[in-house]
């Protein structure tokens, strides 16, 4: 089983077996179903595969960050994964639009790389 | 596919139900049914429903079983999301086939609106499961949201606007205003669902189901009876668990589905007369048309223009008024889909009756368009 997810650099799990990434994480490799996974640093790169601005906010706890960007980033690497774009105007995230990890720890957002 | 026939249906008061809790509505939506093919609960030997999520019910069909009295030699609780609806009929036919019962009740809902508020609801649905809790759900998603990424992604690609999407509530909210039983009746246009409050970009309000109360039934009988539909194929169809998982986020497993049971069937989608499908946003609607082959991919939101998916047009759509408009209690909402195309293929409909209806598809979608059920219904 692979460990909670290090939040301290940009990670996805990565099969031992055939070397490439996945996510979500799951009990063995989508592409090799090898069962040797673990946590691996990935670029932080990648673009915006579709997105959507948040209008009403689904539990209190997200009230004041309404407008907010959520989207999925489609990683260099290949994996698609939820996130949010921040740090930019929510009229100004388009599809395809390229973006990089904001550099912190934490849960991972992504920022515009241009 | 097998000797198996939709012999009754029924529902229980439909909207805002506040004098009734969830096995006071399916027990009104069971005795309907029952009714409806001239049997009484004597006759049930089997049993199907699905999940609630107003109650902590861990057993629930021995809940329902228990609710009416009744002792059955086939039962179990069906979940597969919004597929459950159409996938009941499948699972209830397979009892019969099998010579397991006779009889099977199929029954389900709950008091989603009266329960809590409409709020509470929002929060719940957003903290159930449909977002990853660990990878989805600390980024804020409504459920909508979700869909949205859908929508966006299906913009992107092929073009569809906001006013082809409109035109999707428009149509099935003329349809709820023929449904007597539809809680929200009052016609609406284009402009007002564009100008409806933006709840997560590209999808408005009005783009959004409702949260109603209600239950529905069906029996699915080994006998065939003088107003009993045929079941002449289905097909499911599952691509992801989260939508981030969905490397193609425009297509649905509706492709696969659907493919399956106009093979089992031996139909083809022009051979359709009505198309109940699962309309829990505008979008969902149109990946469907395009993913069962009523229109090329891409195609979806021009084929819904001009009229195409009202009543009076070549393919009338989600005649009761779906999830959008009349009724949408959680995982029974897609039941009322199986029920609206009984009624029709039975010349039952009333007002949005829709001529000559000899071939009925319903569809049922589940999760954020990861898993669907297609079910093709014949005149008896």
């Amino acid at each position: 089983m692979l460990p909670p997810r290090p939040l301290d650099k940009f990670v996805l799990p990565r099969c031992e077996s055939c070397g490439k990434f996945h996510f979500y994480p799951k009990p063995m490799c989508p592409h090799c179903q090898g069962t040797k996974l673990a946590w691996a640093e990935a670029s932080g790169k990648g673009e915006v595969y579709s997105f959507s601005t948040v209008h009403r906010a689904p539990t209190p706890e997200f009230k004041a960050d309404v407008p907010y960007v959520v989207a999925i980033v489609k990683t260099a690497e290949g994996p698609h994964l939820l996130s949010r774009i921040v740090d930019v105007a929510p009229e100004a995230v388009r599809i395809g639009m390229r973006v990089k990890v904001r550099p912190g720890s934490g849960l991972p957002v992504f920022v515009s790389a241009d | 596919m097998m000797q198996a026939y939709l012999s009754g249906v029924g529902e229980s008061p439909l909207g805002s139900v506040p004098s009734m809790n969830a096995l006071e509505l399916q027990r009104a939506a069971a005795l309907a049914a029952l009714d409806d093919a001239g049997l009484t609960l004597k006759d049930v030997d089997g049993l199907l429903t699905t999940p609630i999520r107003v109650a902590q019910w861990a057993m629930p069909v021995g809940m329902v079983a228990q609710g009416l009295g009744i002792r059955p030699g086939y039962l179990a609780t069906l979940d597969v999301a919004g597929a459950s609806g159409t996938a009941m009929v499948h699972h209830a036919a397979m009892a019969v086939a099998t010579g397991q019962a006779e009889t099977v009740l199929c029954v389900a809902g709950q008091n989603q609106l009266s329960n809590v508020s409409r709020d509470a609801t929002v929060a719940q649905l957003a903290n159930v499961g449909w977002a990853s809790p660990e990878y989805e759900a600390p980024y804020g998603p409504l459920i909508p949201t979700l869909y949205a990424l859908v929508a966006q992604r299906h913009m992107h690609e092929y073009g569809t606007t906001a006013e082809q999407m409109a035109e999707v509530a428009v149509a099935i909210r003329g349809h709820a205003s023929l449904n007597p039983n539809a809680y929200k009746k009052e016609p609406i246009s284009v402009a007002d669902v564009v100008g409806s409050r933006m709840i997560t970009s590209p999808l408005h309000l009005l783009d959004c189901a409702i949260v109603t109360d209600g239950a529905a039934a069906f029996v699915v009988t080994k006998a065939k009876k003088n107003r009993s539909v045929k079941i002449l194929g289905q097909g499911y169809g599952f691509t992801h668990a989260y939508i981030g998982e969905h490397d193609h986020i425009a297509t649905t497993g509706a492709v696969q589905s659907g493919r399956d049971a106009f093979k089992m069937a031996g139909v083809t989608p022009a051979d359709i007369d009505v198309a109940e499908l699962y309309d829990c946003f505008t979008i969902t609607v149109i990946a469907e048309l395009e993913d069962l082959g009523f229109c090329k991919k891409g195609e979806g939101g021009a084929f819904v223009e001009g009229g195409r998916i009202r009543l009076g047009g070549e393919l009338p759509v989600t005649t009761h008024g779906g999830l959008l408009s009349a009724v949408h209690p959680g995982l029974a909402g897609g039941m009322f889909h199986v029920v609206e195309a009984v009624r029709q293929l039975r010349g039952e409909a009333g007002a949005r009756q829709v001529p000559d209806c000899e071939l009925a598809l319903a569809h049922g979608n589940g999760g954020i368009i990861g898993i669907h059920c297609t079910l093709i219904l014949g005149r008896g």
